[in-house]
């Protein structure tokens, strides 16, 4: 999708012809009258608009405060637009134009480090971290995951009839331990009242 | 009225001091009598922050430039109603809000607390009064907003032009509330740890409190990107500016508490991921406030660069390093009542829902960063900027969609293999279809259908849920689907109200999939009677109308819209120069449309007459805008309080059995 509408020829067999025909003599009379210009006056770009565009997003204003060209609204960063244009239509390359501001500015120029050298760094380490924690993730489920042969021995909820026996009882455990509960022993009385314990907390919350 | 406002902020620091000793001697030394009288004196330093702010308002509003703050922040041409505006235009005012909003919080959260945290409160009141007392000391000795000038200056410098927005009577408070209301949250956690209940106690008012700051630095990055795309006339909303990344990283951290906190709510898991979570959105939030306030990175929102940074910096080391040891402490306590049944289930997704937030608030710490790595480790400093998080959170971003679609699907504890089928089937489908539909419609960029089938699935989901549950009710109640549907919303406000955040989420993907694929801009120069061309439409600039006035040159510009030669509107655009400033605000003519925005900005006006115009298509940014008040309706919706209800004395036994959650009755 670029952004320059091509011309609408009309369809007309005659001005499928003439119309050409009056671009071609245009062109030369233009190429004629001042070769300078020629290059400015191309009707079709050696670019598209949203290439040139492209690049602009991937420098930076020297001069703003933390904008690309693309954005800034200072007088030199019309000028860097321009030059960016000025070379896709010379024959230039994306990187050969990073590069060409990179020798003028340095490389903070540049919207993103560089994805080679020592700066690959940058990309890589994202990339690795996530990937990593994303493993250690998975093994962390499966190691809480692995316990359950353990709980499900433990797990007396499935009886109905049991629940108001249960609560009685953590309650009376809440009662006995509530009042001056030393601490570091909470974890102590077992998984049998703890998984009880929640197992009547999400009857509530299911209710 | 300043000396008032002065002697305000003394007593204010001298009350919240005394509250953060007086609150853990009293808990130490048993004595509820000092406890209670922490308490007050933490309520009336609220009332002296609030009658410090009133103060300053009134400063304002009389013009006193005798206050230094005032006459820099404000002049005679000023509208009263920037008053507003200008109280947090720098430093020092900023600094008298956080407080105050910090002080109003705290006063709520304490007087509100459920009965069950009272052992806590003395310790959560400590955390709360000694943050107060950190901004209070740092604004009443380094940024004093009652500082006067040895003389009364005629005018004050005026407001900073790029403020006087409607976007900026929202965007900075709701932040900055956002940001200091994560403390909330934190001494809760803090309170509860330190008073040795290290059990689910504090989990309400922290989820509560959570989504409360939450919601407000949402509503703070959707106003900002809204402000940028309006103002800074360059056709985009987000540029992964580092002030913005210090305001969306604890977002990103909230986000991750406020779906895990829900896990320990209903299943008593993650008891201890919690904590470390609102530990490190309290860290984030303070490293933001740093950031905005610090001034040591170059930013759009060098509004009040300072030397305050180092000062945050020690306290931003504090706030991370003490929570951190007292977790250390208190670890023993903190086991979780339960593990997890599957790697299928609701609380397995949550994990990794966690891990993608905090993935992607990690990628922009480090992107952050490594500029200032670079300049340690060799002689030239390497920027960081919008290509590179785009590329790496990108990706990021559309596995969350992914799991936002699919957690709510599968149920908690285990899901079963034919349940999940049945309930991921329609979702799958829909997001299929729509990835089809739009590639035969000849749609070829992978991103984008991504996109597109992502919010298709989620959205088919959640639409599912509704209607299954609206279905459930209507059948057995024989309520109308109207009210059936409001009565399912009620009956599960955690549940339902999430949902509608998450179709709110949905609606700001399809804008920023929207414009970052399929936008199309053209900067253009246009004479008086020129006419341009973008995408179908035809655009005629027929003049421009100079109005000088006192302190600026407004220049409106006249532009017809056409397509297919037909006038759709007369639209004006307005450049306005503050030669004082030497800075332009520019406010974009946009035709805003739910298909695309056409955006038109003046970039520059020539001396001849004829003017550069920025002129863009944004494809479904219109949704984007839209989300802010979706997403803060399903908040509100959220946190309404709901009757406490008798637990039901008897459980099925088929709500603990794997299969599809019943829908909420």
């Amino acid at each position: 999708m670029t952004p320059s509408i091509p011309p609408r020829f009309p369809a007309q067999p005659a001005t499928r012809v003439l119309l050409p025909l009056a671009f071609f003599l245009v062109f030369v009379a233009l190429a004629i009258a001042q070769t300078g210009a020629l290059q400015a006056q191309t009707p079709e770009p050696a670019y598209s608009e949203s290439q040139a565009q492209g690049i602009d997003r991937m420098i930076m204003c020297p001069v703003c405060p933390a904008e690309t060209i693309d954005q800034a609204q200072v007088e030199i960063s019309f000028q860097m637009r321009q030059v960016v244009r000025d070379m896709l239509t010379q024959g230039s390359s994306r990187d050969e134009i990073l590069d060409f501001f990179v020798e003028r500015y340095g490389k903070d120029i540049l919207a993103a480090p560089p994805k080679s050298g020592a700066n690959l760094v940058a990309w890589l380490l994202p990339v690795g971290g996530v990937a990593a924690a994303l493993v250690a993730v998975f093994f962390i489920i499966r190691s809480m995951t692995r316990k359950e042969p353990v709980l499900a021995t433990l797990r007396p909820v499935q009886d109905p009839d049991l629940i108001p026996y249960l609560q009685l009882v953590d309650r009376h455990l809440d009662m006995t331990r509530g009042g001056a509960r030393p601490i570091g022993t909470s974890n102590q009385p077992g998984h049998g009242v703890e998984s009880s314990g929640t197992g009547t907390r999400s009857t509530e919350e299911n209710g | 009225m300043s000396d008032l406002g002065a002697i305000s902020l003394w007593i204010a620091l001298a009350l919240a001091a005394y509250s953060t000793v007086g609150s853990v001697a009293g808990k130490l030394r048993l004595s509820p009598a000092l406890i209670e009288s922490s308490q007050s004196a933490m309520y009336v330093a609220g009332l002296a922050l609030l009658v410090a702010t009133f103060s300053l308002v009134i400063a304002f509003i009389s013009r006193d430039f005798e206050i230094a703050y005032v006459a820099a922040h404000s002049d005679l041409a000023m509208a009263d109603r920037f008053t507003w505006v200008a109280f947090y235009a720098g430093n020092e005012g900023s600094l008298l809000y956080i407080s105050t909003i910090l002080a109003i919080m705290s006063a709520i959260a304490i007087w509100r607390a459920p009965e069950k945290l009272k052992d806590a409160l003395p310790y959560t009141t400590a955390v709360l009064m000694l943050t107060l007392t950190f901004f209070v000391a740092v604004m009443a000795v380094m940024a004093n907003p009652f500082d006067k000038l040895p003389f009364v200056p005629i005018d004050g410098e005026g407001i900073n032009p790029l403020l006087t927005h409607f976007g900026m009577f929202f965007h900075p408070p709701a932040l900055m509330a956002g940001l200091i209301g994560i403390t909330v949250p934190f001494a809760f956690a803090i309170g509860s740890l330190l008073a040795g209940k290290t059990g689910d106690e504090w989990v309400d008012a922290g989820r509560v409190w959570g989504m409360i700051s939450w919601v407000l630095l949402a509503a703070g990055l959707l106003l900002g990107s809204w402000w940028a795309y309006t103002i800074l006339g360059w056709g985009g909303f987000w540029f992964w500016d580092p002030v913005e990344n210090a305001a969306f990283m604890p977002w990103l951290g909230l986000t991750a508490f406020i779906h895990s906190i829900m896990v320990q709510k209903r299943r008593g898991m993650f008891r201890m991921w919690n904590i470390v979570l609102i530990n490190m959105a309290f860290g984030l939030a303070l490293y933001g406030m740093f950031m905005n306030r610090g001034g040591s990175v170059p930013s759009v929102h060098s509004f009040g660069a300072s030397q305050l940074g180092w000062i945050f910096l020690l306290f931003l080391a504090v706030g991370v390093v003490v929570p951190f040891a007292i977790f250390i402490w208190r670890y023993p306590l903190l086991k979780s009542a339960q593990n997890l049944d599957s790697m299928l289930s609701r609380e397995a997704a949550f994990l990794v829902n966690n891990l993608l937030l905090l993935a992607i608030a990690f990628v922009t710490l480090w992107g952050t960063v490594y500029p200032l790595l670079s300049r340690l480790t060799s002689d030239q400093e390497i920027t960081v900027a919008r290509p590179f998080y785009d590329q790496v959170n990108g990706p990021l971003m559309l596995g969350l969609v992914f799991l936002m679609g699919v957690g709510p699907l599968i149920p908690w504890r285990k899901a079963g293999i034919n349940s999940l089928r049945k309930s991921l089937l329609p979702p799958i489908t829909g997001g299929l279809l729509t990835v089809g539909i739009l590639a035969a419609l000849g749609l070829h960029k992978d991103y984008a259908l991504i996109g597109f089938g992502l919010s298709a699935f989620v959205t088919t989901g959640i639409l599912m849920e509704w209607y299954r549950g609206t279905r459930s009710r209507h059948r057995s109640s024989g309520e109308n689907y109207a009210t059936a549907f409001l009565r399912l919303i009620m009956a599960n406000r955690p549940r339902y109200g999430g949902y509608i955040v998450h179709l709110s989420v949905v609606m700001v993907t399809l804008g920023i999939v929207g414009t970052s694929f399929f936008g199309v801009q053209r900067d253009v120069v246009l004479s008086p009677g020129e006419s341009t061309t973008i995408n179908d439409y035809e655009l005629t600039y027929l003049g421009t109308v100079e109005t000088p006035k006192s302190n600026r040159t407004e220049f409106a510009s006249t532009v017809q819209i056409r397509r297919d030669g037909k006038l759709l509107e007369t639209i004006r655009t307005k450049r306005v120069f503050y030669p004082s400033f030497n800075m332009a605000a520019t406010s974009a003519a946009i035709r805003s449309t739910p298909v695309e925005d056409l955006y038109i900005v003046p970039s520059e006006n020539l001396p001849d007459g004829s003017v550069g115009f920025r002129i863009l298509v944004n494809p479904l940014i219109w949704w984007m805008w839209v989300a802010g008040p979706v997403m803060l309706l399903g908040t509100v919706i959220a946190l309404w309080p709901q009757k406490i209800r008798a637990p039901a004395p008897v459980p099925s036994p088929q709500r603990f059995a794997p299969g599809p959650r019943p829908s909420a009755a």
